[in-house]
């Protein structure tokens, strides 16, 4: 039983979204450090010491080349092993949102772990613009992804006041805010991934189907992927920000309609929880 | 030996960049030669072996799960024209940086690379053609970039320092003086006689670097000539503009922390905190580079913010642009111009590159359009932040102290970007300073954000400065006035070499702070930014000189008193007389006989409020703001849209910085160039009446909130001094007014264009932004109509019969060929009225009693309706005030639904009781209901005016922006 789960959340040059990650955590009970990798480079920090690792969105040395590539190349360079041994401990999740879940792609670590081995990318959304807006996301009921126990009861989010009175099961409404978003991988890959149901998060339309069409999936990522997990179901890689949606009122509509409870907040709060009963 | 690598897409249909181009082609300048356009990115390595290229290659420029890779040799099959573009050798790359830090971590050491793009074009073409495509195309602006005809030897930029020369000017006669001036220092002969006077008396002639300095201090950009300058108006002596500003503002702070003496305008926050706001311009550069002059306005206020106590954090970001209509025919260009669609594009893009990397949400900003903008558009930015009240006070270096250089390299970029941007703009401007230009680097401004604060809360910071137009001689001149400093040119890390010492010291390289550090700290500070992967160097102390000391390689270059440096500008003095050319009133435009132009049928009346909807001022800009990440860092409590369908605009924005405590912070703003040209006090106070309607409309108090102004104007000649003079007088008037302080501001007086006998004038921009504070963000509302079958109410009076300046009377013109010049009778906003509405819409708000509230702008009361409508997606039933209704008297539907009088609001409440209830001490009026039917129906005197389905308005007014945008 660990009391605190102590969170590594991970800052490299043009990391931006660390501190309401952070603060996500925090609200959700964990402990969380922001830790810049150079900081781990030079040994002042470890992987070693925290159970959750946390790769935040932002533009991580300005995406250069492509989107989260220098900070990839970076961490396979120098991290293979400290994060192979970090992966292989039961008391351990990785998380990487947007910027940082094109890191997790580019890395390897997901969709099926093998570091230093890319199997899938994240590449320029079809509009070949940025998109920043919130999207309807449909939860695969059959991951064992431990991230999202409880999701499935939450309501709210960009539904209309009808819908929002009986809330389709499985639906999260997230925001988006990225330019490299697509995600793309050879057929084989992705018939793998649904087999072993690692795709967690698909774009929805109205209706709660998973859609193709922009904007409800806004950048034409195949299959409307938009959130993967690892085999272990212990690494999410999603591009939507659940740490956006962590208090009611950062909603555009909590004025107009009832939301119980912030849609984004689950998931750390189950990640703190899985720790702590590990 | 240099290796080249190109990376492209392995399937065609990836190749996003060239649909995108073939679409232009095909749709746009229907040409159908062009069978097909491939693009590629290409990387040049220099210093490595071909074999090492391959690893990088594999590891780090392309992904094999859709893209293939050539090294040295061609990636596609023949049959192809190709054009290679890039920057041009010397402007900065942001992605070599990276590129050479992550080959070091694959371990390979990069003496030198680039990066740029080819196109392949197939099809029957000639060069020539292409050429001349690419340039229709805009993808090659030769500011900055250049087709690369034949391969570089080298990567490495080298050359050789000048020598620091001097210039004599102790003796030479007043033409000679001017000619010195022209074109590089841009001062006049009265000035330039007093730096004569000032080496006279020192017997010896000044350097280079003495007399650049001296012109950047006393530039309009920097020195604020006209602002300080004593006046005549009509013959009477009035105060200087700032003083003006300055002695009212000052009356009314209860909130100021510091205004006025800082990079930014700071006010009290809660517990404990100050938040602070600036707006700053970049027109010049925007007008010859949009992108990149985008980029480094933003980058510039966002250090302005972080410059100001010992450092503030940024956390909201506005763009506010006025520009020329984007369709503008091509013939009416005048030379040297960019066509207004491409500095759209581009100047967003650059605003959304640099704020989407550094995190700092994007979130309030308009757009106007005025043909005028055509040669000088106006690209204001603005920047908020938040800081411990005990950082908030302008910091003061003391003797013995370090100055401490922070941040990007020094190049050769922006040189004499102060100087060029208080001139007049010709169609020269484009060849002579494209130097003056520069691309922005955003992430080295971050991390250096990052070390910064990181050092303020460690007590580590004594001053900062930031190091923007002027570079190193104003931000080392400014933050030393006080002790004087001694500077070693040496000892700034440069990014090439071969600067003389007055480039360096003149560069406007961007990214770059100057900091005083106590030498106890700099240890400290330097293991700080090490972390961060953040550059410094020490310059040199604050030695307690009072001059300006500045050596290279302990050399003098530079060696004047710094109280002549600040002080010894003389006061201009300027006079200027109402023109006798001013408009007539507009009176007699009223009459029964103009009826005719007035919508008669249902259709008539659909097409023209359609024609309202889709005018480039009014339409929806939602596809704009959806490229900028506005709710990064989480605070956002009200966001630019929302509603059902999350396309309903909303008049301010509300952020929660301290995310788990209740306080807010409301931003807003308003500007009405077209008014402002009509008339400069009723304009200008429209203006201000705008912002702060905005503000209050969603639950903002006023009381408690500060203003912020900023003046784009003409090049204050005698006719534009005129107008400046009435619109300061507005602003003084609205502060005491209202009781609020304006507590920060900038001008920028060039906007006029000259060539031959074409004298274009700016449309003058008075943007007035507010921003404070509020203890609840519960108590804040959106405008998204919420219940069916509530109440609408107008709150406040329109000003009916003054429709000069109106998108409605422009539009009903230029359908009846008529000419709007001749009028000048705008909204007139009662002053003594505003308060109390102001304030009873408040206390309203507050207690809950308000379901939505929008105020009425471009567009007026149907569009105010119109767009709450869209945010509740449903309908509203409008019955017009029949006949005479106490005062309410509407002879024309027409005015009574399109009138622009700002400080009036369309309110959703429950019932009619409750609204006789809220509102009985100020004007206010039933409209109808809101309806569960999305249609806008308008009854007059129980006959259907017209009755509208809202998704017919709404693709109206969604799709000029969209066009564009998609």
């Amino acid at each position: 039983m660990i009391p605190k789960p102590k969170v590594l959340v991970l800052k490299a040059d043009g990391t931006n979204c660390d501190e309401e990650l952070y603060f996500a955590f925090k609200l959700s009970g964990g402990d969380p450090k922001i830790v810049h990798v150079n900081e781990l480079r030079n040994k002042q920090e470890s992987l070693k010491r925290y159970n959750i690792l946390a790769i935040p969105g932002g533009f991580a040395y300005g995406d250069d080349i492509v989107s989260g590539k220098i900070l990839a190349v970076e961490l396979t360079s120098f991290f293979s092993e400290e994060l192979k041994k970090f992966t292989e401990r039961k008391d351990t999740l990785i998380i990487g949102i947007c910027n940082g879940f094109q890191v997790l792609v580019r890395t390897g670590l997901l969709p099926f772990g093998t570091m230093s081995e890319m199997q899938a990318t994240l590449t320029n959304n079809d509009s070949g613009h940025f998109e920043c807006r919130w999207i309807n996301l449909k939860i695969n009921p059959n991951s064992k992804c431990v991230f999202l126990n409880g999701l499935n009861t939450s309501d709210g989010g960009r539904l209309s006041e009808r819908e929002a009175m009986t809330p389709p099961r499985w639906i999260v409404s997230f925001q988006v805010a990225h330019g490299e978003g697509k995600f793309f991988a050879s057929n084989e890959t992705i018939k793998t991934m649904e087999q072993s149901n690692l795709i967690v998060f698909r774009y929805v339309d109205d209706k709660g189907k998973p859609t193709q069409k922009y904007p409800d999936n806004p950048n034409g990522s195949l299959h409307a992927i938009a959130g993967i997990t690892d085999p272990t179901g212990r690494i999410l890689g999603l591009m939507p920000h659940p740490e956006r949606f962590v208090r009611i009122e950062q909603h555009p509509n909590w004025r107009r309609m009832k939301i119980p409870k912030p849609q984004g907040l689950p998931i750390f709060g189950n990640m703190i929880k899985y720790i702590k009963n590990e | 030996m240099i290796q080249k690598i190109r990376v492209i897409s392995t399937n065609p249909n990836d190749d996003l960049l060239s649909k995108s181009l073939l679409f232009e082609i095909r749709k746009n300048l229907k040409i159908n030669s062009i069978k097909k356009i491939r693009t590629a990115k290409a990387y040049r390595l220099e210093g490595v072996t071909e074999k090492e290229a391959l690893l990088l290659s594999q590891k780090l420029f392309s992904e094999k799960i859709n893209q293939i890779f050539s090294i040295n040799k061609s990636i596609f099959n023949k049959n192809y024209h190709s054009f290679e573009i890039a920057y041009k050798p010397g402007v900065m790359n942001p992605e070599v940086a990276s590129i050479i830090a992550s080959a070091k971590n694959l371990g390979i050491n990069l003496i030198s690379c680039d990066s740029s793009r080819e196109y392949y074009f197939y099809g029957n073409a000639t060069i020539k053609y292409l050429k001349d495509l690419i340039r229709k195309l805009n993808l090659l602006n030769t500011t900055v970039e250049h087709i690369v005809e034949k391969e570089p030897k080298t990567l490495i930029v080298r050359g050789s320092p000048g020598e620091t020369s001097i210039i004599s000017i102790r003796r030479v006669g007043d033409e000679k003086l001017m000619f010195l001036s022209k074109d590089k220092l841009f001062l006049n002969l009265s000035e330039m006689k007093v730096i004569q006077k000032y080496f006279n008396k020192l017997k010896r002639d000044p350097t280079d670097c003495e007399l650049e300095t001296i012109a950047q201090t006393w530039s309009e950009h920097s020195g604020h000539k006209t602002f300080k300058a004593k006046l005549f108006v009509d013959g009477k002596e009035k105060k200087p503009l700032i003083e003006r500003l300055k002695n009212e503002a000052l009356k009314h702070g209860k909130n100021i922390v510091s205004a006025f003496v800082d990079n930014s305008g700071v006010m009290d926050f809660y517990e404990g905190y100050a938040i602070s706001a600036k707006g700053e311009t970049h027109n010049s550069p925007s007008a010859i580079e949009p992108y990149g002059g985008a980029m480094t306005g933003t980058g510039g206020v966002f250090r302005d913010i972080v410059g100001t106590g010992q450092g503030g954090k940024t956390i909201i970001s506005t763009d506010i642009f006025c520009l020329a209509n984007p369709n503008l025919s091509p013939l009416l260009l005048p030379k040297g111009c960019l066509p207004p669609k491409y500095i759209l594009k581009r100047v967003i893009k650059g605003v959304a590159d640099y704020g989407n990397r550094m995190g700092i949400p994007t979130s309030n900003g308009s757009i106007h359009f005025h043909d005028d903008f055509r040669a000088k558009p106006t690209v204001l930015v603005g920047a908020y932040g938040i800081m411990p009240k005990k950082y908030a006070k302008r910091g003061k270096p003391k003797i013995g102290d370090v100055i401490v250089s922070i941040g990007g390299r020094v190049g050769r970029d922006g040189i004499h970007g102060a100087t060029f941007s208080s001139g007049e703009m010709t169609d020269q401007t484009i060849i002579v300073n494209s130097q003056a230009v520069q691309i922005g680097n955003a992430i080295e401004e971050k991390r250096m954000f990052d070390a910064i604060l990181e050092a303020r809360d460690k007590d580590l910071i004594r001053a900062i400065q930031d190091c923007g137009g002027g570079g190193l001689s104003s931000a080392i001149g400014e933050i030393g006035e006080a002790t004087g400093v001694s500077v070693e040119l040496k000892n700034v890390l440069l990014k090439y070499q071969g600067l003389s010492p007055w480039e360096i010291w003149l560069s406007e390289s961007q990214e770059r702070m100057i900091l005083a550090i106590s030498k106890n700290n700099i240890k400290e500070f330097e293991r700080i930014c090490k972390k961060y992967n953040v550059e410094i160097s020490i310059l040199g102390t604050f030695d307690g000189s009072k001059k300006l000391k500045v050596y290279y390689n302990k050399k003098l270059v530079a060696n004047l008193d710094m109280n002549f440096l600040h002080h010894g500008l003389p006061q201009r003095v300027l006079k200027t007389v109402c023109s006798n050319e001013k408009v007539p009133p507009f009176s007699g435009w009223n009459l029964e006989k103009q009826k005719v132009l007035m919508p008669q049928t249902q259709q008539q009346w659909i097409s023209t409020l359609k024609k309202v909807l889709s005018h480039d001022n009014v339409c929806s800009k939602e596809p704009i703001v959806r490229l900028y990440d506005h709710t990064v860092q989480g605070t956002n409590i009200l966001q630019p849209y929302g509603g059902e369908k999350m396309n309903g605009r909303n008049d301010a924005i509300v952020i929660r910085r301290l995310l788990v405590k209740p306080y807010g912070m409301v931003v807003s703003h308003g500007l009405n160039p077209i008014l402002n040209r009509i008339d400069p006090y009723f304009g200008s106070i429209w203006a201000a009446t705008e912002a702060i309607s905005n503000y209050v409309a969603v639950g903002g108090d006023y009381k408690n909130a500060s203003l912020i102004n900023n003046y784009i104007w003409p090049f204050p000649d005698e006719e534009s001094l005129w107008s400046l003079d009435k619109s300061v007088d507005a602003v003084c008037d609205f502060m005491s007014t209202l009781k609020m302080p304006v507590i920060s501001g900038k001008d920028s007086l060039s906007s006029t264009y000259r060539k031959d006998n074409l004298v274009i004038k700016i449309p003058p921009v008075l943007c007035i932004s507010v921003f404070g504070k509020i203890p609840d963000v519960k108590k804040t509302i959106s405008s998204d109509f919420k219940k069916e079958d509530s109440v609408i109410c107008l709150v406040g009076k329109p000003d009916f019969e003054n429709m000069a300046g109106s998108t409605y009377l422009e539009i009903l013109f230029n359908a009846n060929n008529l000419t709007m010049k001749q009028f000048s009778n705008i909204p007139h906003i009662d002053l003594k009225l505003l308060p109390k509405i102001l304030t009873v819409l408040n206390k309203t708000i507050k207690t809950g009693h308000i379901l939505s509230c929008h105020d009425i702008s471009e567009g007026g009361l149907i569009t105010a309706i119109f767009e709450m409508c869209v945010g509740g997606n449903m309908g509203a039933q409008i019955h017009l005030p029949g006949g005479r209704m106490d005062s309410w008297k509407v002879e024309r539907p027409d005015y009574f639904l399109f009138n622009e009088t700002s400080g009036c609001f369309i309110v959703e409440v429950r019932n009619e009781k409750i609204a006789k209830k809220l509102f009985k001490n100020i004007p206010y009026l039933i409209l109808g209901k809101t309806k569960k039917e999305k249609l806008i129906t308008v009854k007059n005197k129980n006959k259907n005016l017209f009755g509208a389905g809202l998704d017919e308005l709404k693709k109206a007014c969604q799709e000029p922006m969209k066009k564009i945008f998609n």
